[in-house]
């Protein structure tokens, strides 16, 4: 009885990614990809994503829910590519020299949508969701109109034949999957960008050092309650500024990885879809709007990336039509988006309806006395 | 305390911004072309070898024969790259190093090979090389500001 | 207590109070819309085109805005879920046509089919925004995201046949726009039309929205109406007075998903096409946004606000493109109505004398 309560528990807790190993157990044989392609497909989009969506984890933690304003730093991010494509910065030098230019955007950036997410607090995430979608507005001001007249722009080849604005795509040839190549490993045709994993691992251990300091437990206090946190003379506003800033920096760091495994910047569409995607993929490694690990990033994104190289195939051998698969992985990533938030938004009022009841029963037993 | 904070955060934008510095420099990516073409100089004409054969990194990325032109791209100023020069047909071919400065400012670098070959002055037997508009009428690049990005790859 | 009474009534206070009323963005964007419409002609462009434009535009949206209404009402927030009750509008506009009707009779069957998909959307919607109570806004985004790309696999899947709305080739599939031109393109504007030299006012569509707005305006002074407002300024009281809190909180989302469907009908009827696919996913944003403008806050929101709003906003965004284009040759009109619209959300979400919903 009570170990089918611990199964029952578990599938419960665990319900999304579940579901997310049939949908691929399914998939996988329908598309007919062979197992090598599949691997090779899924170590380069680790390589490509998984800084991006590590870069969700600590606003998580700080209790601001997922940080839809992590497109703030893709934008910066690619601010600083474009920049350095034009000054001619190739290969290695030129990634580090975009991740160290695109920093003072995040920063100023991150501290803007910290301090509205400070006066928006208990709706964080629709708050930061419309930021993105506002600082977009202010990115392609900058990008369409700035970039050529007030910011210097010397190449025909990014700048478009009217003088002012970038174009569509900015080629990154010059630093194409430079991370990625050096170091590179193949075992069997499946080639595994060791670099870049390094990187990735540097990171890891900087989230778990970062739990530990002064700040990273601040943190987790402020998530937790604010106000027993602020009683207990933590600067709440700040540390949470801090941690979307901290966030929005790795978020462009990690464009700046994902972009060069890319090759090319689409410099209107490149960000828009990136907080989404992440989210998703996180939510699918079985994180929640309040917990989140690293071991989910993981698993969230060997299984995402499984179901989005294999559904438009298997999509189009079913149905016959290509695009059912690939409006099937959209649909797929906001449906999990839509149900996590759900589960969170029910959890949280169950808690808050239990904590009444206590009360309540505390109550009535103080008036019987 | 405060201080202190201060001091540790001026150095790391100070370290930050001489990573970039460094960076700025030493990835400076240059295109250099070498033309295989004859040249005047003071008078004198530098008839251009029969075939020569550019190694760059143990990889050979040309092969000229007079008139034509080949190119490698090299990050950060120093170039160095291994000639194989046949003369006239039937020679054996003589094996050149070569290592050049790259000037900073120049995308696209052109070097005479006869004249570099003549040990001619150095700014003499290089120049740059400026990229032509394909076609300078070219229409207007529609912007695309998609907010679907429905095939979106991530 | 005099004394206080005397504060309030000197002019600078009372300018204040009126100024923190009508809030500054919008006083800004008001005043941008002056200073655009006088500069039209300064510009070389025609007043009376864009007066037109203005008004044309006005009417093909005023319903999806009025839409947002009843939900701010009873304290759902602002209806990001907009899109729902626009698919449940579409399914209507192409099933109508599927069933071979024409003219007129398109628009009413389209409406009278869409209903009951309206109907049962928004009770499920409405049903899961009761279990969230406190999270409304951002489920609501997902939640019409999900139904959006749901419905694109199902626009290539359902079986439509009608040679009009299927891709030519395959026979099968919806096409990403449908032209009305023989259905119900502009019955509405064409009805009772004013023309005065290059001015035309679509009257028709003008009075299907006034018609709306006044039953809107009428039922939020019945007793239902007055308890749906009651729920969303303070709900304890609401529920504490013998109201059933839910109940009423589901009927405004359904009201919300059924404007949303008559809106989305209405708004083909002038735009002349069907939009399918990925058309509805960002159209709760513009309605948002102008009924922000016109007034309105996450918790308050009066018909005046809908009308306001729409006006200003598609003002802006009629007037904008001609205007720069026109005077300095660059069209920023896209960038300035992003961070316009954007902008007055944000502000909407930020102020602090709401409570945190």
């Amino acid at each position: 009885m009570k170990k089918e309560n611990k199964v029952l528990k578990f599938l419960g807790n665990n319900s999304v990614p579940i579901m997310f190993v049939i949908i691929c157990a399914f998939c996988i044989p329908v598309s007919g990809f062979s197992i090598p392609y599949l691997l090779n497909e899924i170590f380069t989009r680790m390589g490509r994503n998984v800084f991006l969506i590590m870069a969700l984890l600590i606003p998580i933690m700080a209790g601001m829910g997922l940080n839809f304003g992590m497109t703030l730093g893709a934008m910066a991010a690619e601010i600083a590519l474009i920049l350095v494509a034009d000054w001619q910065i190739w290969g290695i030098p030129g990634l580090i020299l975009a991740m160290i230019v695109s920093i003072p955007f995040s920063i100023a950036l991150g501290t803007l949508c910290g301090k509205i997410l400070n006066r928006a607090k208990g709706r964080e995430m629709i708050t930061s969701y419309i930021i993105s979608f506002f600082i977009n507005g202010v990115y392609q001001l900058v990008v369409l109109y700035m970039m050529g007249p007030i910011i210097p722009i010397k190449h025909t080849s990014i700048k478009l034949p009217r003088g002012y604005g970038i174009r569509n795509t900015v080629s990154l040839l010059s630093m194409r999957q430079a991370l990625d190549n050096l170091l590179a490993v193949r075992i069997g045709g499946v080639k595994i960008p060791v670099l870049t994993f390094l990187i990735i691992a540097l990171l890891c251990l900087f989230i778990v050092w970062f739990r530990k300091t002064k700040l990273g437990q601040d943190m987790r206090a402020v998530g937790q309650d604010m106000e027993v946190a602020r009683a207990a003379g933590i600067d709440v506003d700040r540390t949470r500024i801090l941690s979307i800033v901290i966030s929005t920096v790795l978020a462009g760091f990690g464009m700046v990885i994902y972009l060069q495994n890319m090759g090319n910047i689409a410099t209107y569409s490149s960000h828009s879809q990136i907080g989404m995607f992440a989210i998703a993929a996180l939510l699918v490694g079985g994180a929640s709007v309040d917990r989140a690990s690293i071991g989910n990033v993981f698993l969230g994104v060997i299984l995402f990336h499984t179901m989005f190289i294999v559904a438009p195939e298997a999509g189009a051998k079913i149905t016959g039509d290509s695009m059912i698969g690939e409006y099937f992985r959209v649909f797929v990533s906001y449906a999990v988006i839509t149900v996590a938030l759900v589960m969170y938004e029910t959890k949280k009022r169950k808690a808050k309806s239990a904590v009444g009841q206590q009360l309540e029963a505390e109550q009535r037993e103080e008036e019987s006395k | 305390m405060k201080a202190k904070r201060w001091i540790y955060r001026i150095a790391a934008i100070l370290i930050l911004v001489g990573i970039g510095a460094v960076m700025f420099v030493i990835g400076r990516g240059h295109t250099v072309y070498f033309d295989n073409k004859k040249m005047d100089y003071n008078g004198t004409t530098l008839e251009p070898p029969r075939k020569v054969e550019v190694y760059v990194d143990g990889e050979r990325v040309a092969k000229l024969s007079p008139k034509d032109r080949g190119m490698a791209t090299n990050i950060g100023q120093h170039f160095e790259m291994t000639l194989e020069i046949t003369k006239n047909k039937g020679d054996e071919p003589v094996t050149q190093e070569v290592s050049l400065e790259l000037p900073f400012n120049m995308d696209g670098i052109i070097v005479n090979l006869p004249g570099l070959l003549a040990d001619i002055p150095y700014e003499d037997y290089i120049s740059e090389f400026v990229q032509t508009d394909p076609e300078p009428t070219e229409e207007d690049e529609e912007v695309v500001t998609d907010e679907f990005a429905m095939d979106a790859e991530f | 207590m005099s004394k206080e009474i005397d504060k309030n009534n000197t002019f600078g206070a009372r300018l204040k109070s009126g100024l923190d009323s009508f809030g500054l963005p919008r006083l800004i964007i008001a005043c941008f819309l002056l200073l655009l419409f006088a500069a039209a002609p300064f510009v070389g462009c025609d007043l009376a085109t864009q007066i037109t434009n203005t008004v044309n535009r006005f009417s093909w949206n005023a319903v999806l805005v009025l839409a947002m209404v009843p939900m701010i009402h009873s304290g759902c927030g602002l209806n990001f879920g907009l899109p729902l009750g626009i698919i449940s509008g579409l399914l209507g506009a192409t099933l109508s046509i599927e069933f071979g009707f024409t003219g007129g009779m398109s628009f009413v069957m389209a409406i009278v089919i869409a209903t009951p998909f309206a109907l049962i959307l928004g009770a499920g919607y409405g049903w899961l925004l009761n279990k969230i109570k406190g999270g409304e806004m951002m489920i609501a985004t997902y939640v019409g995201f999900s139904a959006v790309s749901f419905m694109c696999m199902m626009w290539l899947l359902l079986p439509y046949k009608h040679p009009t709305m299927v891709w030519g080739l395959s026979g099968k599939g919806l096409r990403t726009t449908i032209s009305l031109e023989g259905y119900y393109d502009k019955v509405l504007a064409n009805f009772l039309q004013i023309n005065i030299g290059k001015l035309s006012i679509p009257t028709g569509t003008l009075l299907f929205f006034a018609l709306l707005a006044f039953a809107m305006w009428a039922f939020l002074h019945t007793k239902v109406g007055t308890a749906m407002t009651a729920v969303g300024s303070n709900p304890t009281f609401a529920k504490a007075a013998g109201i059933n809190v839910d109940k009423i909180r589901l009927l405004s989302v359904v009201m919300s998903t059924w404007l949303a469907a008559i809106g989305i009908l209405v708004y083909e009827q002038g735009f002349g096409f069907i939009q399918l696919y990925m058309a509805p996913f960002y159209m709760a944003l513009p309605a948002v946004s102008a009924i922000l403008i016109g007034g309105a806050s996450v918790n308050k929101a009066s018909i005046a606000n809908v009308i306001i709003g729409t006006f200003l906003f598609q003002g802006i965004v009629t007037m904008t493109p001609t205007v720069m284009n026109n005077a300095i040759h660059m069209d920023m009109s896209e960038v300035i109505r992003i961070i316009v619209s954007n902008g007055m959300i944000l502000y909407a979400l930020t102020r602090k004398t709401e409570g945190a919903k």
